[in-house]
């Protein structure tokens, strides 16, 4: 493909008083994994819901494959089937079995027939190890669980990108590492991925960009080596340093990735 | 007790002595709440969801509408729309334009019953006047308990509906409502269960449904008491049997794990 899948350019937006983005630009490319962070605060998922303008910016642009997602002309219910999203609370369709949460989209919105939609909705619980869960509702699984399967209904539409809103932060700690474990299988077979997360293990095994987002603009960017080796404003090494007494190092999590990952 | 029904077996066989009358009342009493009810759901749901969707203009023409029925005596809904077509005729006649067709028409069948011929009056003019007038109303009611339940579905379930690509109407149908009327079930049967004894308004404008029908029969035998706890006990056993069928409804649609 010749030009990025994604292109923010200059988007603002502010609630009344309140100026959440000022001015945010960055491009995402094919098989590409993109890690925002920053602090609470800073305008992360705004920032996602701006992106499928469930939550249009005000100003600035959003381009989908080279379609501006803003031009009256955009058909948006179609372009948001073509970004995935996942969310901080899962948002999981409550009377809905798992298998039907990820086959409603395809039946609803691409019209597969019930068979097609139930095939596909099954290839994409398999790929995040919940195929056999399948005809559990959602208040019958744990959060991790219900979080893969909020991954499988994002990947079964075969979007041209998936955003990740802060998709391990609801969780218990020890329900973590089967997301994440999920999100790195998905990044590695060349899914292109936005994630707004503080999982510095995550982002350091495969983001090919990270963005420190800080009072509503792009404050540094730079590699995952960049981050953790020499970040240059002083916000960004305070933060780490937060980071890293709060969570931990991830090494486990990084010697499984590199092990392969896929098991 | 025994002074006020002397001979309670004597009397309760006199008043079933008329149990024709009392089956077509207790039928046209069923088309009304049935039709009321029915009519008022679908009404009900559209009205709540213009207030809880609609924007500003249709969430305020809905909200006006509940207001108005809600904080308005039933009865005069019901001799306000009975004598409304009434007075336009008046003014019509007066300026000589062609007048709303307002004659007495009905539909009646007659069934042979053991050894009683019985005439059902399947509809007329006062029944339907009854059927709008407490549908119109009982939609009210039912969009206010549909619209706490639309409400109590998180928010979060439209985005993810909408950030598959659905539509907003096809995100409240296929995600919000199928919750939502599951959610509404217990509260919505506070209505399912006043409605049919608010039916017995249509008294007013002449409609012989089981409140008429006892007074009817009160008239020819002079048997107050028994005749009114007969009926009584007719609308305790509807009103029972609704209520366990809600119950019923509502553990057999509920959502495993919540």
């Amino acid at each position: 493909m010749v030009g990025p899948v994604l292109r923010v350019v200059d988007v603002s937006k502010s609630y009344s008083d309140l100026h959440v983005l000022k001015g945010v630009s960055f491009e995402v490319w094919e098989q590409e994994v993109k890690v925002i962070f920053g602090p609470s605060g800073a305008g992360k998922s705004t920032l996602l819901r701006c992106i499928n303008l469930l939550d249009p910016p005000e100003k600035g642009e959003v381009y989908l494959c080279g379609q501006n997602l803003m031009a009256p002309e955009t058909n948006l219910n179609a372009m948001r089937a073509r970004i995935g999203i996942v969310f901080q609370h899962f948002n999981l369709f409550a009377h809905l079995k798992a298998i039907d949460n990820v086959s409603i989209g395809l039946r609803r919105v691409k019209g597969l027939s019930k068979e097609e939609a139930h095939v596909k909705a099954l290839e994409a619980l398999d790929r995040v190890r919940m195929a056999k869960w399948a005809n559990h509702y959602p208040a019958q699984l744990s959060g991790g669980q219900q979080q893969r399967v909020g991954i499988a209904r994002a990947l079964a539409m075969d979007p041209d990108v998936i955003l990740f809103d802060e998709p391990t932060s609801a969780l218990d700690p020890e329900l973590i590492g089967e997301v994440l474990q999920v999100m790195l299988d998905i990044a590695k077979t060349g899914t292109t991925m936005v994630v707004v997360t503080h999982e510095m293990g995550f982002a350091r095994a495969v983001a090919s960009e990270m963005l420190f987002l800080d009072e509503g603009v792009i404050v540094e960017r730079g590699t995952p080596q960049h981050f953790f080796v020499s970040p240059t404003s002083e916000r960004v090494k305070n933060f780490l340093k937060q980071i890293n007494i709060l969570y931990g190092s991830h090494e486990e999590l990084l010697k499984r990735s590199n092990e392969g990952g896929s098991k | 007790m025994f002074q006020v029904l002397p001979d309670p077996i004597k009397d309760l066989l006199r008043v079933l002595e008329y149990w024709d009358y009392i089956l077509t009342g207790f039928i046209t009493t069923m088309e009304l709440y049935g039709g009321a009810i029915v009519m008022g759901f679908f009404l009900g749901l559209l009205l709540a969801i213009l207030r809880q969707y609609g924007g500003f203009f249709l969430s305020r023409i809905a909200t006006g509408y509940i207001e108005i029925v809600r904080g308005t005596p039933l009865l005069v809904q019901v001799f306000l729309i009975y004598f409304l077509p009434l007075s336009l005729n008046a003014i019509l006649d007066a300026q000589g334009l062609p007048l709303i067709p307002i004659g007495e028409w009905s539909f009646q069948t007659t069934i042979t019953i053991i050894d009683r011929s019985i005439t059902f009056t399947i509809l007329d003019r006062r029944i339907l006047i009854g059927l709008l007038t407490l549908g119109l109303n009982s939609a009210a009611y039912q969009a206010e308990y549909l619209r706490g339940a639309i409400k109590s579905v998180s928010t979060g379930q439209l985005l993810a509906a909408q950030s598959l690509g659905m539509s907003r109407l096809a995100g409240i149908r296929h995600v919000v409502l199928p919750q939502a009327l599951r959610r509404v079930i217990p509260m919505w049967s506070n209505e399912a269960t006043y409605l049919p004894k608010y039916t017995v308004v249509v008294v007013f404008i002449g409609v012989v449904e089981l409140f008429g029908t006892a007074h009817f029969i009160v008239g020819k035998i002079f048997l107050t008491l028994t005749t009114y706890i007969i009926i009584a006990l007719i609308f305790l056993a509807l009103i029972a049997i609704i209520s366990k069928a809600l119950d019923f409804i509502y553990k057999r649609t509920k959502i495993p794990g919540l």
